[in-house]
């Protein structure tokens, strides 16, 4: 796979959609792009806090991932192409996303788009959120991977996000870039940082109360009992939840989960060091089509054959 | 650059040419950047005061005559990773160092100080201008 933009004229095989859904009682028109046979296993992708799905367009550009699976990237909500719904007077009201109106949200979408079997996959927000699905909705999914996952994730919910005095688009990127390993492409970090940008004001703050608020699941772990398997997956760079919490959410959840930490990459995977990152996943793609596959505990880059820099002074 | 140790007066003055060439210092502070904030490491402090987005006077070890807006303390291995080419995880960047310290409440990492206010106000430029001490070390 390549970062790099299509020849002139090339036109990629991903296409966008509208979709109308409803959540908790509300119309939304919700923002997707997929790629991949309409018959694949329907894999759906959530975004990261204050993004939006473009984040996933590596993912869905990568055509071995796409002759088995249908890769679904949809923008939740308030965020991108998903503008905020039309009955409500979003404007009086400080944006907050919590852990229910969330879990509803992927599980509506995904009923929506009639999923049958889905696999979900979601980084940051999205990773943590694999706890309350496999909690509330344990026989929803095939299977559950949660990236950048944690029991627990404090620390981000902060009123500068949202402070008149403040810039909030470049603080709110910028507060991340060092949740990316500096190994990935600086062109691919640059566009993550760029994504980010883009969000409105205090869309981040809002999704980050569901980060570091309302998510907790230090002594409720036990109550995760899905049917699925479920793989937890975080990067070695990933300050806010590294890989030593990823083993300990999927020591809580028990046998149906699985710890794999991810070296040499953050807490954007997908988007900071594409390559790298579909090269990781496909190990675990490759498992829940039903290939015979050995996944190690800790992915290198030398495992999946994928070069990244070095130093080249002491 | 490698060969000239990391706060001496040649490093220092290495690292405010590569802040006052930096393009993207240029971008992200214009020439609005006006502050000042130190770096300390181990116990020796060093006041960078910044004008119109570059690198003005870097003042070692600043008195009770001086005030400043805010700034980062830390070990000097912290700071040594810190500086590295491709620095290890969680002292690769000032936001993440200072999480892993004010939020984990670990050791060996950085720390912010200061008004938390113009820290965010002047974020971008002032990660920038920390960054610049990767590159200055490494050149």
């Amino acid at each position: 796979m390549t970062i790099e933009p299509p020849a002139h004229g090339e036109k990629e095989s991903i296409t966008g959609h509208y979709v109308g859904v409803e959540i908790e009682g509300v119309k939304h028109r919700v923002y997707y792009e997929e790629a991949g046979p309409e018959d694949g296993i329907p894999l759906l992708c959530q975004h990261t806090a204050g993004n939006h799905g473009h984040e996933w367009r590596h993912l869905l550009a990568d055509e071995e991932i796409t002759e088995h699976f249908r890769v679904i990237a949809y923008d939740l909500p308030h965020h991108g192409k998903s503008v905020p719904p039309t009955t409500e007077e979003w404007w009086t009201e400080d944006y907050t996303l919590t852990e229910t109106t969330f879990a509803e949200s992927i599980v509506s979408i995904a009923d929506a788009l009639e999923l049958e079997d889905p696999v979900y996959m979601g980084s940051s927000i999205g990773g943590n959120i694999i706890l309350q699905l496999g909690d509330w909705h344990p026989d929803r999914f095939r299977a559950l991977i949660g990236l950048e996952c944690g029991t627990h994730s404090p620390g981000y919910y902060l009123d500068w996000f949202h402070h008149p005095q403040v810039n909030i688009a470049e603080v709110s990127a910028y507060a991340c870039w060092g949740l990316m390993a500096p190994h990935g492409p600086e062109a691919a970090r640059r566009e993550t940082m760029h994504l980010y940008e883009q969000g409105s004001t205090g869309l981040f703050r809002g999704d980050l109360y569901y980060y570091s608020v309302d998510h907790d699941y230090r002594n409720k772990l036990d109550q995760v009992d899905p049917e699925c398997p479920v793989y937890v997956m975080n990067g070695e760079y990933d300050f806010a939840t590294d890989p030593d919490d990823a083993r300990a959410v999927a020591e809580g959840v028990g046998e149906m989960a699985s710890a794999i930490e991810m070296t040499n990459i953050g807490h954007f995977p997908m988007s900071e060091n594409p390559e790298l990152f579909n090269a990781y996943i496909k190990v675990v793609l490759d498992e829940i089509r039903g290939e015979d596959v050995t996944i190690p505990e800790r992915l290198t880059p030398e495992k999946v054959g994928v070069s990244v820099p070095e130093a080249t002074t002491e | 650059m490698s060969d000239t140790e990391l706060g001496s007066h040649e490093w220092w003055e290495q690292y405010k040419e590569t802040v006052n060439t930096d393009k993207e210092m240029k971008v992200r502070g214009h020439d609005r950047f006006n502050t000042n904030f130190f770096v300390e490491i181990d116990d020796d402090r060093f006041l960078i005061e910044m004008h119109g987005g570059e690198v003005e006077t870097i003042v070692p070890n600043p008195g009770v005559n001086q005030e400043w807006s805010f700034g980062v303390r830390g070990s000097k291995q912290a700071w040594e990773e810190f500086v590295q080419e491709l620095p290890p995880a969680h002292n690769n960047e000032i936001i993440a160092s200072n999480y892993r310290t004010a939020v984990r409440g670990e050791d060996g990492h950085l720390e912010l100080q200061g008004n938390n206010k113009r820290i965010f106000q002047n974020l971008r430029p002032f990660q920038r201008a920390l960054d610049l001490m990767r590159v200055a070390h490494n050149t």
